[in-house]
C-alpha cells in the first residue's frame, strides 16, 4: 500500500486547479468590466446561453463524479444492475426532456419563473405546493452533493492524502469539502459555465487516452469482458449469491429499467437542472440540445466499463484505512497504468469535473431557498443585498447537507447518494410536468400525493439495510408491496403518488375545493424569445444569487 | 376526438418516434444476452451503445418535424424567428 503522498500528481492537479479558478473570476470580471457585451455567446443581459454553450452546460449536470467514478466503481463492485443501468438513463432522458422542457422555458420566460417552485406556485396558486417543491429540491440536491464530494475524496486519497488514523481518515473528504465551499462563496452561473469549457475538454482527453491505450495494454477488450464474468458471476461467500450481474438474469429485469427510468425521469427536476435549461436563449435550444446531447451518454458507457478494466487490471481498492472502497477503482486504475504525470491529469480532471457540478447544484439549492422559502414565508420585503447575503449562507448550509450525508449514510456505493435524491426528486414530477400540460390535478391532491410519496419513498430506503456493512439507506431497490418484483424505490413511489394525486382530485373535485387561482395563460406555453412577454431571466446568470426581476 | 384529428402530422410522428426512443432500449429481455459479440463486446453492452446512436437520431427528426412545423405556426400568427433574431449569431450545429 502506497502512503506517500505523490508529488508530481499533486502539483499536476493543483496547477490545474489553480487556472481553472483563474478562469472562473476572469469570467466574472468580464462580465462586470462590461466587455463580455463583445462575447454574443455569453449572452450578456440575461439573454441566456445559445446551443454550444448549452451543450457543455447540460452535459454538466449529467457528467460529474457520478459518470467518472460512482457509475464505474458501480460496474466494478456488482456489474450491469447497478451500473450499466446508466446507459439506458442517459439515451431516454432525451426523448422525454424533447417533449416537455421547451413548454416549461416558454412559460418560465413569460412569468418571471426562475424555480420549478417558481412555476408550480404560478400555476396552482398554492404557496403550500411551492414550498413542497421547493425543500424537495434542496433536500434532493444535497446527496447528490455528497457523490461529487466522494468522488474529489477518492481522488486526494489515491495522491495520498490522508492516512488511517483517526484524524487524518477524513482529510480527503475534509479538503473536497473546503475546496468547494471556497468556490462557490461568490460565483453565478456563468463562471462555473466557462469552466465547464475546460472541464470537458480535459475529460474527452482522459477519456479517449483511457479507452484507447488501456484495453490494449490489458489483452483486449474481449478479455476484458471475460474477468469481468469471471468476477461477477462467481459465488459471494458472505450471501451464498453471486457477486453481481454481468448479463442481467430474468429477476434482474424489473430493477433495470426501473432504474433507468426512474433515474431519466427525475434527473430534470433537479434545480440545477432546470436552472441549465432555463438560462438557454430560445425555446428550442433545449430541443436542439436533446438531439445532440447523447454524445455524452456514449462516452458514459464508455467510462462505465473502466469499472471492468480496474476488475481486469486488479487494481487494489483498499482505502488508506485499509477497507476497499469501490470509489478508488478508476482513480486506482490510471494510477497503475499510466505515467504519473497523465494520472495528475486524469485526478485533476475528475477533481474539476465534481467541482463545478456541485457548484451549480449548491448554487441552484441557495436560490430555491432564497426565493421560494426566505422570500416567499420568512421576509416578503427583502433586500436584493439581504437576498445575496441569504443565498450565500443558505449555498453552505446546503453543502453541509451534503457532508453530512456522507459521514452519516453508507457510502460503499456512491451511486445510492444519487438515487437516493432520485427517490425524493421525482416526487415532484406530477406538479412540474403534468402542470405544464394540464391543470386537472387539484393542488391540495398533489401536495397529499407529494407527502405520502416521500414518506413511503423514504421508510423503503431506509429499510434498505446493507448486509455487509449493516447500515440504513443501503440501496434504492426494493420489491415492490404485494409483489416479489423489485424494483427502483422512487419509481414505485412514484407510481404511489399518482394513484393518490388521481383519487383525491376526484375526490375534491367533487367536493368543489377551491382550486387556487392559475396565473400563468394557455398561450404562455409555446411563446418563444422575442414574442411579446417574454423575458429575460437575468438573475440565473449573475453573481451574488438571485434578484428582484428588473422590469 | 375533433381535437385529436387536429393534432398535426409532424406533432404525432415525433410522438410516437420519442415513445420509441424511450420505451424501446428498457425492454431488458430484448436484449440481456452475451452472444453475439462485437469487438468482444457481449450483445448486452454494444447493443445499448447502439442506441446512443438511434436515440440521437430519432430525437434529431423529431426536431426538424417539429421545428419544421412550429416555424410555419409562428409565420401564420405574425411572430419572428427567434434563432434569427438579435445579432447573437452561434457557430452550432
Amino acid at each position: 500500500m502506497n502512503h506517500s503522498v505523490d508529488w508530481v500528481q499533486l502539483i499536476i492537479v493543483t496547477l490545474i486547479f489553480g487556472a481553472v479558478t483563474v478562469m472562473g473570476f476572469m469570467a466574472a470580471r468580464w462580465r462586470s468590466s462590461g466587455t463580455l457585451d463583445n462575447l454574443d455567446e455569453w449572452g450578456l443581459g440575461g439573454r441566456g446561453f445559445g446551443t454550444f454553450i448549452t451543450w457543455f452546460l447540460l452535459g454538466g449536470d449529467l457528467y460529474t463524479a457520478y459518470t467518472f467514478i460512482a457509475v464505474p466503481a458501480a460496474m466494478y463492485a456488482t456489474g450491469a444492475i447497478s451500473g450499466f443501468f446508466a446507459v439506458p438513463y442517459t439515451i431516454v432522458v432525451y426523448p422525454i426532456i424533447f417533449i416537455f422542457m421547451s413548454r416549461l422555458w416558454s412559460v418560465s420566460h413569460r412569468n418571471g419563473y426562475v424555480t420549478p417552485a417558481d412555476f408550480v406556485g404560478g400555476r396552482y396558486g398554492s404557496k403550500a405546493l411551492s414550498l413542497a417543491v421547493a425543500l424537495t429540491g434542496i433536500l434532493a440536491t444535497m446527496p447528490y452533493i455528497a457523490l461529487q464530494l466522494v468522488g474529489m475524496q477518492a481522488v486526494f486519497e489515491t495522491m495520498g492524502l490522508g492516512g488511517d488514523n483517526l484524524l487524518a481518515k477524513d482529510l480527503p473528504l475534509l479538503i473536497a469539502f473546503a475546496v468547494l465551499a471556497a468556490y462557490t462563496y461568490s460565483s453565478g452561473l456563468r463562471a462555473p459555465a466557462m469552466i465547464a469549457f475546460v472541464k470537458d475538454g480535459l475529460i474527452y482527453l482522459v477519456i479517449a487516452v483511457a479507452i484507447f491505450y488501456l484495453p490494449d495494454v490489458l489483452g483486449g477488450w474481449g478479455s476484458i469482458f471475460d474477468a469481468a464474468e469471471a468476477k461477477l458471476t462467481a459465488t459471494n461467500p458472505n450471501t451464498g449469491r453471486p457477486v453481481g450481474a454481468f448479463v442481467p438474469g430474468e429477476s434482474g429485469y424489473s430493477a433495470y429499467w426501473t432504474l433507468a427510468l426512474g433515474s431519466a425521469m427525475a434527473l430534470f427536476m433537479y434545480p440545477h437542472s432546470v436552472t441549465a435549461v432555463l438560462s438557454t436563449k430560445n425555446r428550442n435550444i433545449v430541443r436542439r440540445n436533446a438531439a445532440i446531447l447523447p454524445a455524452y451518454s456514449l462516452l458514459l458507457g464508455l467510462l462505465a466499463l473502466l469499472g471492468f478494466m480496474a476488475i481486469k487490471a486488479n487494481v487494489d481498492v483498499r482505502g488508506l484505512d485499509g477497507i476497499p472502497n469501490p470509489q478508488l477503482a478508476i482513480p486506482r486504475l490510471f494510477d497503475q497504468e499510466f505515467p504519473s504525470w497523465f494520472a495528475g491529469i486524469a485526478f485533476a480532471a475528475i477533481a474539476v469535473g465534481a467541482l463545478v457540478p456541485a457548484a451549480i447544484m449548491s448554487i441552484a439549492a441557495a436560490n430555491l431557498f432564497t426565493r421560494n422559502i426566505y422570500r416567499d414565508f420568512i421576509k416578503r420585503d427583502a433586500t436584493p443585498a439581504q437576498e445575496a447575503k441569504v443565498s450565500k449562507i443558505a449555498s453552505l448550509l446546503v453543502k453541509l447537507g451534503a457532508l453530512a450525508f456522507v459521514l452519516t449514510l453508507d457510502k460503499t456505493l456512491a451511486l445510492n447518494f444519487q438515487l437516493l435524491g432520485g427517490i425524493w426528486i421525482l416526487q415532484t414530477f406530477p406538479a412540474i410536468v403534468v402542470g405544464l400540460y394540464t391543470r386537472w390535478f387539484h393542488r391540495w391532491a398533489l401536495l397529499a400525493g407529494w407527502a405520502t410519496a416521500m414518506l413511503f419513498g423514504t421508510l423503503e430506503a431506509y429499510n434498505v439495510i446493507n448486509p455487509a456493512t449493516g447500515k440504513h439507506f443501503g440501496g434504492s431497490l426494493a420489491n415492490i408491496p404485494f409483489t416479489d418484483t423489485q424494483a427502483y424505490i422512487a419509481l414505485t413511489a412514484f407510481a404511489l403518488n399518482v394513484i393518490v394525486v388521481v383519487v383525491l382530485t376526484l375526490v375534491f373535485r367533487a367536493l368543489k375545493l377551491p382550486e387556487g387561482v392559475d396565473s400563468t395563460h394557455a398561450s404562455d406555453y409555446r411563446a418563444d424569445q422575442g414574442d411579446p412577454g417574454v423575458k429575460d431571466l437575468p438573475e440565473l446568470l449573475d453573481e451574488g444569487g438571485p434578484s428582484p426581476a428588473k422590469s | 376526438m375533433s381535437r385529436l384529428s387536429a393534432v398535426k402530422p409532424a406533432y404525432w410522428i415525433s410522438g410516437v418516434l420519442l415513445a420509441i426512443a424511450v420505451v424501446v432500449p428498457l425492454l431488458v429481455s430484448t436484449y440481456a444476452k452475451d452472444e453475439p459479440r462485437l469487438w468482444g463486446f457481449p450483445f448486452f453492452y454494444w447493443y445499448q451503445l447502439l442506441w446512443v446512436f438511434l436515440s440521437a437520431i430519432l430525437v434529431s427528426i423529431c426536431y426538424k418535424l417539429v421545428i419544421t412545423e412550429e416555424r410555419k405556426r409562428r409565420a401564420a400568427e405574425g411572430l419572428g424567428d427567434p434563432d434569427k433574431a438579435g445579432p447573437a449569431k452561434e457557430g452550432d450545429q
